[in-house]
């Protein structure tokens, strides 16, 4: 920031650049999953890059999985830094306390309301593509918690 | 005339320690301002303020007539040089590429002229760097990139007295080409006086 630049702008860049590593190794692992299908698992049976469920469709959705996948681990690593680099260790461990209380609760009121077998129902019928749009949104949401945090951090 | 810097009431408390209590002061530009004042007294926190990097607890700043603090149009015409000035783990020469980008009066002449009077190797990468081989390459970047506003804060820790007036008579020279505001903290009151008088 000492060139001049808006935190707003530091974080879209940054952002930008986490989007773009994200698509990038999206495709290698997209890659290295065709390669192994190709070879029928190296020529061993051996599978890798194929995980039931989550990455074994075809090509551009295991590409857009790993994409979301790979972005929402950087903006959820990304919202760790800009909170420690606002309220330091204290606010860290508030803020992982948060989530845990946040983890915890929901799992308490599923319970209290009987919902863990709707829970269930509802991950069972969803496809891969639609897990994926579940983890996009969860992105969304962490995005823009970093974007609300990063608005006061200091230099 | 509107200055160039505008203070009001500027207050910075942290915890139980006040480092800036209720400040007031216009800069009005072109010129080469001092700003002394002893180890703790808040120089830093003043400058980091007026670069946005910090927020005031209470009171206004404005810079070039308006807001800095996420603003765009105010922090583009504004470089600020700390004492502590971290770099990314790049090579003397990526870091003045970088910075060429983010300023559009940037002089590439002044910046080779610069690095050649410090002996600034430019293919060393950053953290190989002394401290005072640091020092100067904050210096080239806040000097070669002709900024409106300038602020230095106590840019020359580590260099020696050779380095240090190298800095004053290039800021000076280059002062006189093209004027600008710029803010320089320091406690070495002796060599700021004998710059003023030179």
């Amino acid at each position: 920031m000492s060139l001049g630049f808006t935190r707003r702008s530091y974080y879209a860049g940054t952002v930008l650049l986490g989007l773009m590593l994200a698509a990038v190794y999206g495709l290698a692992l997209t890659g290295l999953q065709a390669i192994e299908r190709a070879t029928n698992g190296w020529g061993l049976s051996v599978y890798f890059f194929r995980v039931t469920y989550l990455l074994n469709g075809p090509w551009y959705l295991t590409w857009l999985t790993s994409f979301v996948g790979l972005t929402l681990l950087f903006v959820f690593g990304m919202w760790f830094g800009l909170v420690y680099r606002r309220w330091n260790v204290a606010g860290l461990v508030a803020f992982i306390a948060a989530l845990v209380t946040l983890l915890l609760g929901g799992a308490l009121i599923a319970t209290w309301a009987s919902a863990w077998a709707s829970i269930g129902h509802f991950f069972t019928r969803l496809s891969a593509s639609g897990l994926t749009g579940v983890l996009a949104a969860l992105a969304v949401a962490l995005l823009a918690g970093g974007a609300a945090t990063i608005r006061r951090v200091t230099v | 005339m509107t200055p160039t810097i505008s203070v009001t009431g500027l207050s910075r408390h942290y915890h139980h320690h006040t480092a800036l209590d209720g400040i007031t002061l216009d800069i009005e530009g072109p010129c080469i301002t001092g700003l002394l004042g002893r180890n703790g007294a808040g120089k830093t926190t003043l400058m980091r303020i007026v670069a946005a990097q910090e927020f005031p607890s209470a009171g206004q700043v404005r810079v070039l007539g308006g807001n800095p603090a996420e603003s765009e149009e105010v922090l583009r015409k504004m470089i600020f040089i700390r004492e502590d000035q971290e770099f990314p783990d790049i090579k003397v020469r990526q870091v003045l590429q970088v910075a060429s980008w983010f300023y559009p009066n940037w002089s590439r002449d002044l910046a080779e002229t610069l690095r050649a009077d410090f002996d600034l190797p430019d293919s060393r990468p950053v953290k190989k760097l002394s401290r005072g081989m640091r020092a100067a390459l904050g210096i080239v970047m806040g000097l070669a990139a002709r900024a409106e506003v300038t602020l230095f804060d106590e840019p020359y820790a580590g260099l020696d007295a050779v380095a240090r007036q190298i800095f004053y008579d290039r800021l000076l020279a280059d002062y006189v080409e093209h004027p600008r505001t710029v803010v320089l903290s320091t406690h070495l009151i002796d060599e700021v006086a004998d710059c003023r008088s030179g």
